[in-house]
This record gives C-alpha cells, sequence and structure tokens, in this order.
C-alpha cells in the first residue's frame, strides 16, 4: 500500500455466528478517490462498511482508516469518517439545521464552529438554512442530501455512504452525485456502495462483492475488459431464440437484458448482420441487433455467473 | 402461515390471555383474607380470651401476634406487619358481666388497601354472631352486649382517593419510564439513529443518559403534578417527608428506566417493545402493585412476583410517606429492591448494547 492510501483493508472476515459475511477482504483507497462497492443485496457491503467505520470489530484482518486501526482504536476511526447508513438516520422532528447541529455537538464541534460548517455544508448540498420543515417531512432527495451534510459536519477526511441514492428519483440521484464528485475533488474520500450500475461507472475504481468475496477490483473500464471480452450486442425483437444463439461458436454468452437480449461475443465474428441471420432463422419476429458499449451491468453479470459455475 | 413465522407477534396472541387470566383470576380478588390481626388483650380474663377467639377464627382474619399496649399497634401498621389491631379494654368482662355495653375496639390500617370495607363488615358480622353467642352461653347479656367500635387509622373517612392517588403516582410513574423509554429508545433503533450516533464518538454511556435523563426529568414533574392536583382537588395529605417521597421516587424511576432500556434493547422494534412493556409494567402496576387489589390475598406465586416488581415497593413507600409518615428506617427494604432491580436491568442492558455493537 503505498502512502496515497488512506485505507486499507487487510483480510477482513467477519463471521456471525456460523454465517460468514465477508470473507477475507483486501484493498486500498486512494485520498480523494471515489471508491465504489458493487453487489447484490445481502453480499456483504454494509458489513464491510460497518467495520471500516468501527461500527463492528472484524472478526480476522486488519483495516487502517485515516491512520487508525479499526479494531484498536475505533475512536479514532469515528472521529475521522462520516458515515451515512442505508436507512434514512436523522431526526425526522428536527430540522434540517438543528440536525446538522446536533450531530455537529455528537462530534464535539463548539457551537460556532458548527453554526458555521452547518451554513455552509447546507449551501454545498441545496438545502436552505431557514427551512422550517422538520427533516421527515422533506422530499426523499432533500432528506438524503441533508444525510450527507450531516455525515460531512465534522469534515472528515473520509465518508462512508452506504446506499446513499436507495429509493430516490433519478433526477435527485444525478444531483447527488454532482454533489459527490464536489467533495471528491476537494479532497475528501468517497467511499459508496450501490446497486445502481450507472452510479458505479462514476466511480474512479469499482470492486464487486458476491458472497462475502471480493471479485473484482478495477476502474469500470478496465472491469469491462476483464469480464466482458469481444464485442457485445444488443438484440431486440420477439420469439429471440436464445438456445440457437449459444450454440454459435463464436458467441460466448447470451443473457437476458430488459426487453432483450444482450449477446457477448468473441473479437472475430462476423457482424450485427450474423446475429439477426441466426435469431430470424430460428424463427425470431423483427430481430434488430446493435452493437454496444458494455455495461458494469455486463460485468456483473458476468461475474455472477462465473461464480455460479464455479 | 405468517403468524407462525412472526413469533413475538404469536407469542403474545398466546401469551397476552394467559397472563391476563391468571392475574383476573387469582390477583383481582376483592375478597379480603388472612388479613394479619394483632390482639391486645388489656382484659385478661376468659370472657376477653373467648372474644379474641372468635374473631381470628373468622376466614378473614389470622392472628399474627398479642401485644401489651394499644399504643404499640401503629408502629406495626407502619412496618406492614399487622393490617388490624384489636383491642379488648379493661373491664370488657365485668361490663358484660353487669349487662352494659361492652366494647371492642378495632383498629384498621385504612391507607394501604382495600381491606377497610371487608374489616367493616366483618366486624358488625362478628358482633351480631358472637352477640348470638354470648345470649346463647347464657351469659346473661343482653343482644346487643358486645359492640365493636371500628376506628380507621390514616383515612378516618375510608375516602378512596387517599389511597388511589398515591398508588396513582407509582402507576403513572411506571408508565413515563418503563413505556415512554422502551418505545422511544427502540424507535430510535428502528430508524437507525442509534447506529448514526454509534458512528459518532459518543460513548454509549452518554448516549444511555442523554436518552434517560430526559424522561427522568418529565417523570419528576408529573410526580409533582400528580401530588399537587391530589392534595388541591382531592385533599389528599402528603404527611411525611416529601424530600424522602423524591428519593423513593428517583430509585423508582431508575429502576423502571432500566427496565425501559433493557426492553428497547433487547427488541429493537416498537410494536414488541411497547407490547412487552405493557405486559412486564403496566398491568403488574395495576394487578400486582397492590394499587387496588391487596397482594396478601394473591396465591404465592404471585405474591412472590410482585416481590420481585419494583411498582409493588414503590407503591408502599408512597402511601407509606405520604399517608403514615413512616420512619425512613421502616422504607430501607423497599429501598433495598428498588436499588437490586436497577442494578439488575442496568447491568444487562449496558451488557447487551456493547454486544450489539461488536
Amino acid at each position: 500500500m503505498s502512502d496515497e492510501m488512506v485505507l486499507s483493508a487487510r483480510g477482513l472476515v467477519k463471521r456471525f455466528g456460523t454465517f460468514t459475511a465477508v470473507r477475507g477482504v483486501s484493498f486500498g483507497v486512494a485520498r480523494g478517490e471515489i471508491f465504489g462497492y458493487l453487489g447484490a443485496n445481502g453480499a456483504g457491503k454494509s458489513t464491510t462498511i460497518r467495520i471500516l467505520c468501527g461500527l463492528l470489530a472484524p472478526t480476522e484482518g486488519q483495516a487502517l482508516v485515516a491512520g487508525h486501526d479499526v479494531a484498536r482504536d475505533p475512536e479514532g476511526v469515528r472521529l475521522s469518517v462520516g458515515y451515512m447508513s442505508q436507512k434514512f438516520s436523522l431526526y425526522p422532528d428536527l430540522t434540517a439545521a438543528e440536525n446538522l447541529d446536533f450531530f455537529g455537538g455528537a462530534y464535539g464541534l463548539p457551537r460556532a464552529l458548527r453554526r458555521e460548517r452547518g451554513r455552509s455544508l447546507l449551501r454545498d448540498v441545496g438545502l436552505e438554512e431557514g427551512d422550517p420543515r422538520p427533516a421527515g417531512a422533506l422530499p426523499g432527495g432533500m432528506r438524503q442530501r441533508l444525510a450527507l451534510a450531516t455525515a460531512l459536519i465534522h469534515a472528515p477526511p473520509i465518508v462512508f455512504l452506504d446506499e446513499p441514492t436507495a429509493g430516490v428519483d433519478p433526477e435527485a440521484r444525478r444531483n447527488f452525485w454532482r454533489i459527490i464528485r464536489n467533495l471528491a475533488g476537494s479532497g475528501t474520500t468517497v467511499f459508496v456502495t450501490t446497486h445502481y450500475m450507472d452510479e458505479a461507472e462514476y466511480c474512479a475504481r469499482v470492486g464487486l462483492m458476491v458472497d462475502g468475496e471480493l471479485v473484482a477490483l478495477d476502474s469500470p473500464s478496465g472491469l469491462k475488459r476483464t469480464f466482458v471480452p469481444g464485442r457485445t450486442f444488443a438484440l431486440r425483437g420477439r420469439r429471440l431464440p436464445i438456445e440457437a444463439l449459444q450454440a454459435v461458436p463464436w458467441v460466448r454468452a447470451v443473457e437476458p437484458f430488459g426487453a432483450g437480449l444482450h449477446v457477448r461475443c468473441q473479437e472475430e465474428m462476423p457482424g450485427a448482420e450474423a446475429i439477426v441471420a441466426i435469431a430470424s432463422g430460428a424463427g425470431a419476429v423483427e430481430p434488430r441487433a446493435e452493437e454496444i458499449a458494455p455495461t458494469l451491468e455486463d460485468v456483473f453479470l458476468a461475474v455472477a455467473g462465473r461464480k455460479a459455475a464455479a | 402461515m405468517h403468524i407462525f413465522r412472526d413469533l413475538g407477534t404469536l407469542y403474545f396472541a398466546v401469551g397476552m390471555p394467559l397472563i391476563m387470566l391468571v392475574l383476573f383470576g387469582y390477583a383481582v380478588s376483592f375478597d379480603v383474607d388472612r388479613i394479619p390481626v394483632v390482639v391486645v388483650d388489656e382484659d385478661a380474663t376468659e370472657e376477653s380470651r373467648e372474644v379474641v377467639a372468635r374473631f381470628l377464627s373468622g376466614v378473614s382474619f389470622t392472628g399474627v401476634g398479642t401485644l401489651e399496649r394499644a399504643e404499640d399497634i401503629e408502629p406495626l401498621f407502619r412496618k406492614r406487619e399487622a393490617s388490624v389491631g384489636l383491642v379488648v379494654p379493661r373491664g370488657f368482662s365485668r361490663s358484660l358481666a353487669r349487662g352494659e355495653p361492652a366494647t371492642i375496639q378495632v383498629l384498621v390500617d385504612a391507607a394501604d388497601n382495600a381491606t377497610t370495607t371487608t374489616v367493616l363488615s366483618s366486624a358488625s358480622r362478628f358482633t351480631v354472631v358472637v352477640n348470638r353467642g354470648l345470649a346463647r352461653d347464657a351469659l346473661g347479656a343482653t343482644p346487643e352486649a358486645v359492640e365493636a367500635r371500628v376506628r380507621a387509622l390514616y383515612n378516618p373517612a375510608s375516602k378512596s382517593a387517599l389511597f388511589l392517588v398515591p398508588g396513582l403516582v407509582a402507576v403513572i410513574q411506571t408508565m413515563m419510564s418503563v413505556l415512554l423509554t422502551a418505545l422511544t429508545v427502540a424507535r430510535e433503533w428502528e430508524r437507525g439513529n442509534m447506529e448514526q450516533l454509534f458512528a459518532t464518538p459518543v460513548r454509549r454511556i452518554e448516549i444511555v443518559l442523554g436518552k434517560l435523563l430526559p424522561y427522568f426529568g418529565v417523570a419528576m414533574i408529573q410526580m409533582m403534578l400528580v401530588l399537587a392536583a391530589g392534595t388541591w382537588l382531592f385533599g389528599v395529605p402528603i404527611r411525611g417527608s416529601i424530600l424522602l417521597l423524591f428519593a423513593l421516587s428517583s430509585l423508582f424511576l431508575v429502576a423502571g428506566l432500566g427496565q425501559g432500556l433493557l426492553i428497547s434493547v433487547v427488541t429493537k422494534n416498537q410494536m414488541v417493545a411497547t407490547q412487552i412493556a405493557a405486559v412486564s409494567s403496566m398491568l403488574p402496576a395495576v394487578f400486582l402493585s397492590g394499587f387496588i387489589m391487596p397482594i396478601e390475598n394473591m396465591p404465592l406465586p404471585l405474591r412472590i412476583l410482585s416481590n420481585a416488581l419494583p411498582v409493588r415497593h414503590f407503591m408502599h413507600a408512597v402511601r407509606g410517606i405520604m399517608l403514615r409518615d413512616v420512619a425512613p428506617i421502616d422504607l430501607a427494604g423497599d429501598a433495598l429492591a428498588l436499588i437490586l432491580f436497577s442494578i439488575v436491568v442496568l447491568a444487562i442492558s449496558t451488557a447487551r448494547f456493547q454486544r450489539k455493537i461488536a
């Protein structure tokens, strides 16, 4: 791990009784990086985050967060990280400004400082300081930005966001990511879990978690090169013949995707017309094929499929 | 099918009726028996012994001892060792022999329970029986030879407010401390506020105190309101030391808040927490504390349970202080029980608190 790493984990294991939620996870995150953590529900994302925030002690392994060992110095960890949990965990009967003030107090900030920071944070996330509404009455997007502001009240060098955009509309999600990019631009390290694949594209690097294991870790484009090599085509139409396509030697995999199929092929293959011809020959109605850049969702499906086959 | 998965609900569906049944069937008894009676036989004649024996032979009464002087009865009331004092005055047999009305005196501790009415009716029934017996025994007595004078101590007018208001203090304190704490702290678990707080450097003990202190304050204010209303509206006296009253209710509140905290830490769910709190605090506060039903009449298991509950001790202490002006030393047992209970629940909930995080 280089000096640039503000967060490093080595061989993290967390067992709950007989259930192993996290199986030997190792990685490092650089200062100012947006690090995405991707995985299905129950893959161990939240557990990892909670270990790194000093909320859970790891069963095995070691993690250094902003220079503090999570097992030996959870207090130090808590002071230097912000944590925005999956649930909306602010006080719904306090206003935005009051919530910020309360958590600022919980981090031991003096009154004047938490006023000032609260004011500037509200501005950064686009909320009105004088908004008299209790947090519980705010629309989802605003609540979530308030939660982010709360996690940042003590100006932590690292902030952990656990599914910050779950259940928020697309417009609000875009807005939120703009804030996150600004944050990373100013040097704050952002560790974010999500299961929206489009969001993962915003991350500098993405770790893929399957059943408690970190199965892949790379930049989004690197992941695509590794896990979805060759060319990918989106095939639309009715009565699409999955088996017939799978039988073609240059087809690597056929996966249902939305209303159609994603056909992943080897680098050397005839082209979109060939796929259309095969599909029509096997009884497809009005097939249309179009070459696409693979998405992280393709990566995810490929990795999950490989894991299932193993 | 769902109901079998949801074990919590199932326990309540099955458990609630059972608990209610036991409480109502055994505890909720207005029939009074086994009332502890202390006897002062100043006359010490064959006739007086006869009267005492007859008095004690009724189902309602149990003799717990004899005293030399009538003045010694009240201290026993304060210690809760007796609820009724039977005094046969000197000259009883002489009056009887002369055919004059002979008086026995029945002192009743009317502060603590609903036994007063039973004692009153038993006493009058008793005189009828005794007189009839005496007449039959041809002692030459007239039918109204023996007269029982009942004196209700501490609550001479037998006003129900006098023992309901102090009891209500205990019931309200229970509701405030256990129910509200369980509910609100469980809500914070449910919403994730707790997790968010744990992510801050605030220490566990600070979180716990921060949650409990406001309720402590509110409960104290409530107590003052009830006391003030009781005094002004119903004329309930506060005969003992207010300071002592506050000291005891502080102990009780700590116990109750601890119980509420424990419930919330274990359940972490508002629904379940509320139900458990209601069953474990409100029902006992009303039924097992001696608030309405006298504890002496309950079957042994319920009496033991009642003794394990803080509310029973607090109920006793409040009534003792307000109506009987008991000495602090007489409340030592109650205070000790409250302290013990607090230590146990707080120890368990703190242990659970730590474990949930690590």
